[in-house]
């Protein structure tokens, strides 16, 4: 996993550095235009000065060696547009767009799991076609209509919940539950839209694996054997079911991190997302570069949390014992 | 023993200015709790704070925002209708003398009763010492700064690279006495107040205890020798400290949630008021991010009570169907700038006026204006906003002097039937399709792939216009259907093509920026669409110049060749002594006029901006110079 880990950092750090773009360009186009009548040596030593500070008189893959034992030890670079070390600029974005992410993760797993089995248990009832009929619905509904449509319905027009931020303004909290209820009225809507968007492909995809499973045969021997049908359903049909599942959450959870960035800017939440778009846009390559490795980590630890928990899941993928 | 006694004499005036200068604090209560200053207000923007407030390291307009709010005492103040003056709140005296180098010193003398909110006194030291730290190169490239500092200043260029010891153009004259000399060279300059308005900052909050600023009578400098290291901590905790913040503003701020992007602001005891005496009454500001899509439902659901600077139609009506449901106000401003399209004028058609002239008569400007802007926008036709005091003194000249280029097919072809457009592509004489004009060698530089070389030896150019216009963007797509797709240009014998890119590649067409990549130095668009923003204070200065230099990093991306207007931008502010109204307004009208001829760029529309508020919030009056963050101050809120 390390060695994963430095050959996607190396490959970015270069890929990153071969799009055209002089740092050093841009930062003298603002020191000339604040000062007028410069001589072209006066241009030419800020030049060099700003090459000296932004680190750019080195070779590239010294430069990466810099940048990648800097960001073991906490010194992620410095942010252009900023004009802040990357560290300080991301660590507030990055704990916004965890918190949300698994939060959310969490609902929409207590809601989905519980949701696909009773479909596929009570497959083709009514409350089976309803639930597919509406999961379609919002599988096909893009999440920023959803996001208008619930701030329109609960934050404007009923009024429970607010329409953006992550605190009241002015609001002082004697104790921590006060403080906490606060960031869930707060967080409540965001997640209720981000739990909405997921609940389509994720109910369909955990009925489709349980209705697969019921229907094999050891289900049949387990229902001829006369076990009751919750452990027909929780110990045989789910736990066969759930391989495939986990390997869908996975990529789902690194997914929705990914794809949050429409929720943090409709909600005003100051996320990695959004983070890594404008840091694009402005060609922050040292922010962008943070923010992608982010991910990589996400991704990186996702996969190892996969393995782990197929071990756990499936008796035949534990290798050691 | 000569020396002796003057090492001495030195030392003694060297202590006693240092001693003078040390900090005095305000024992007693803070001056003015009032009883009156109440209530909260949350004000919304939608650009994300980054919690570095000082300008000197950020352009960040919601930073700039809460920095203003936070920020006073500088030695001049801009008034509600834009005026430059000394703020008598800060400064007693304020003494102007040209010396015989043709230098300028501005002498200043404090007020009694100037504190900073940790009930310290604001001193000289405090305007003084940001220029004895960072007006040095290595300091300031230690910090990620310029150096520029003072770079008007006497003295500014010997004590940035190290070879004076002392900045001869700052005195440290008393505990609330300094001046400033500012180098004749970079006289006379209309704005000179401007040069030297000083901002305060709190010597001991930024500095470690036991650095001392002094001044032997020869310029300023720091005891001892301080290097970036020695000062690294306490600058970088003054920087970013959020959290009672050491300011002498009308508001301080207590705290910013970088987290929720939202920065909490209260209203400072201490201040002594702006440059009319006003002290805030409003006694707790929430300054928060909003985003575009929802601002309106926050300030219908009271999560948000004051919005600035809403320019689309769409929001704007919005907005005002809000107002007339009552509970909320409006007020309306004008923009302190213009759209526009920009044209490059070395190469291709573009380069000659009569086909720039001609594409202003072929769009129709007022018509455009009223569909993009949505009746909230009006024409402009020069490099104006219509707010600016120059424009409202000159009006009825302007109107006389400029040309509208009024829509009008007829007009479009004269212009281009004078300046040569008359042949087909046959080289005949023009009846239908494209016009061509036959040039020169040099005229056909860098649009040579283009040319038409007849038998005859005659090489015909056409009147064929590359666009590059930024992705979605609204007026692109207006321009796109009124002039390309329009039936005016192609009857007139003009046929433009668009291409569309992101406006960072835009931008790099525009700068014809190398570095970006090798493409773009080669000239390609002749037209863009893009926007002009002023300040209060309109200053041309080298924008028409021909010094590759200063081109390469943004000046005269037109590429005019015209020494006229270049010489107008010039003079307008190097060539008028300061208060010379009549001579700053003369050059003005006629550099406005000389524009509007050769239309470098065709000025487009200029906007209304909308701020819309909650009614609790009253006495709230802004103009395009008089911003929310000025205007706060007046205000006052009614739960």
């Amino acid at each position: 996993m390390a060695a994963v880990f430095l050959i996607v950092s190396a490959v970015l750090y270069f890929l990153y550095h071969l799009i055209p773009g002089d740092p050093v360009k841009a930062e003298l186009a603002n020191f000339v235009k604040e000062n007028k009548n410069l001589t072209a040596e006066q241009i030419e030593a800020e030049k060099q000065a700003i090459t000296v500070r932004l680190g750019l008189d080195q070779p590239l893959p010294l430069r990466y060696i810099r940048w990648i034992t800097g960001l073991f030890t906490g010194n992620l670079g410095y942010s252009q547009s900023y004009r802040q070390p990357v560290a300080q600029v991301i660590t507030a974005p990055m704990q916004n767009t965890v918190i949300l992410n698994l939060m959310s993760v969490v609902l929409a797993l207590s809601l989905t799991i519980p949701l696909g089995i009773a479909c596929a248990v009570k497959k083709d009832s009514v409350f089976d076609r309803v639930t597919q009929i509406v999961t379609m619905v919002g599988y096909g509904v893009p999440v920023y209509i959803i996001a208008l449509l619930f701030i329109y319905v609960f934050a404007v027009v009923l009024r429970w919940f607010p329409v953006s931020g992550m605190n009241t303004p002015g609001a002082e909290f004697s104790s921590v539950s006060g403080w906490l209820l606060d960031r869930i009225k707060y967080m409540a809507l965001p997640l209720l839209v981000m739990t909405a968007g997921s609940l389509g492909g994720m109910t369909r995809y955990v009925r489709t694996a349980m209705v697969d499973a019921l229907g094999q045969d050891y289900i049949r021997t387990a229902r001829a054997k006369g076990l009751p049908e919750r452990a027909v359903i929780f110990s045989h049909a789910w736990r066969n079911a759930l391989l495939p599942v986990i390997a869908l959450i996975i990529s789902w959870f690194l997914g929705i991190f990914g794809g949050s960035l429409i929720i943090e800017n409709i909600f005003g939440l100051n996320g990695v997302g959004k983070l890594l778009y404008d840091a694009l846009m402005q060609k922050d390559y040292e922010l962008v570069l943070a923010a992608q490795m982010f991910y990589v980590v996400i991704s990186l630890a996702g996969n190892l949390f996969l393995d782990l928990i197929y071990g756990v899941v499936d008796p035949r993928i534990r290798v050691a014992k | 023993m000569k020396m002796r006694r003057y090492v001495v004499l030195f030392l003694m005036a060297a202590a006693m200015v240092s001693v003078t200068g040390c900090s005095r604090k305000n024992n007693g209560n803070p001056p003015f709790l009032d009883k009156n200053v109440k209530g909260q207000i949350i004000i919304g923007s939608t650009t994300q704070m980054s919690g570095d407030w000082e300008t000197v390291w950020t352009n960040n307009g919601a930073d700039s925002d809460v920095l203003r709010l936070i920020s006073g005492y500088d030695t001049v103040a801009q008034t509600k209708d834009g005026e430059l003056i000394w703020d008598k709140t800060v400064v007693k005296l304020a003494i102007e003398k040209t010396n015989e180098d043709g230098s300028k010193t501005f002498t200043f003398v404090l007020n009694d009763g100037l504190y900073w909110n940790d009930a310290t006194e604001v001193t000289a030291k405090d305007y003084l010492w940001f220029y004895a730290v960072f007006a040095n190169k290595e300091r300031a490239a230690a910090f990620g700064l310029s150096g520029n500092a003072g770079k008007d200043y006497v003295g500014h260029d010997a004590y940035y690279d190290g070879s004076a010891p002392v900045f001869a153009g700052l005195r440290l004259l008393g505990d609330r006495r300094f001046s400033v000399t500012v180098a004749a060279e970079k006289l006379p300059y209309y704005y000179d107040k401007l040069m030297v308005s000083l901002t305060p900052y709190p010597m001991h909050v930024w500095l470690p205890e036991g650095t001392e600023l002094l001044d032997a009578g020869d310029g300023i400098y720091l005891g001892g020798n301080v290097t970036a290291e020695d000062i690294r901590e306490t600058v970088k905790a003054a920087r970013w400290n959020s959290e009672n913040r050491v300011s002498c503003g009308p508001y301080v701020l207590k705290s910013f949630d970088k987290s929720a992007a939202m920065a909490v602001l209260e209203a400072n005891p201490y201040y002594l008021g702006n440059y009319e005496g006003k002290r805030p009454e409003i006694a707790k500001i929430f300054y928060i991010k909003l985003e575009s899509e929802t601002q309106l439902d926050m300030l219908k659901t009271g999560e948000v009570d004051l919005i600035s600077g809403m320019a689309e139609g769409v929001e704007i009506n919005a907005a005002l169907d809000m107002v007339e449901t009552g509970g909320f106000e409006a007020v309306s401003y004008e923009r302190n700038g213009y759209g526009k399209l920009l044209f490059v004028c070395d190469f291709g058609p573009t380069q000659f006026v009569e086909v720039r002239r001609a594409i202003a008569y072929l769009l129709n400007r007022e018509e455009f204006a009223s569909q993009f802007c949505q009746g909230y926008g009006t024409v402009v036709n020069g490099p104006y906003g219509l707010a600016m005091p120059m424009y409202k003194a000159a009006k009825e000249e302007l109107d006389e002097r400029l040309n509208a280029y009024s829509y009008s097919q007829e007009k479009a072809v004269e212009e281009l039937e004078r300046g040569g457009w008359i042949y087909g592509v046959d080289g005949g004489p023009y009846q239908s399709g494209l016009r061509y004009k036959e040039v020169s060698g040099k005229e056909m530089l860098g649009y040579e792939d283009k040319i038409i070389s007849l038998p005859d030896g005659r090489n015909l150019m056409p009147l064929a216009i590359e666009w590059l216009s930024s992705e979605n963007n609204p007026i692109s797509e207006l321009l796109d259907i009124m002039l390309v797709k329009g039936e005016a240009a192609a009857a007139a014998g003009v046929r433009i093509n668009r291409t569309t890119v992101q406006f960072a590649e835009l931008q790099n067409w525009v700068m014809r920026d190398v570095s970006q990549g090798v493409q773009y130095e080669i000239p390609t668009y002749n037209m863009f669409n893009l926007a002009s923003d002023f300040s209060a204070y309109y200053d041309q200065s080298y924008q028409w110049t021909q010094d590759e230099n200063l081109i390469a990093y943004g000046y005269n991306v037109q590429r005019l060749s015209d020494p006229e207007l270049d010489r107008l931008s010039m003079d307008m502010v190097y060539g008028v002594e300061p208060g010379d109204e009549k001579g700053y307004q003369k050059i003005w009208v006629d550099y406005i006029a000389r524009y509007n001829e050769l239309l470098p760029e065709l000025p487009l529309y200029s906007n209304t901006y909308y701020d819309v508020f909650r009614d609790k919030i009253r006495g709230y009056e802004v103009n395009s110079l008089w911003k929310t963050v000025d205007a706060i101050l007046y205000c006052t809120v009614e739960e």
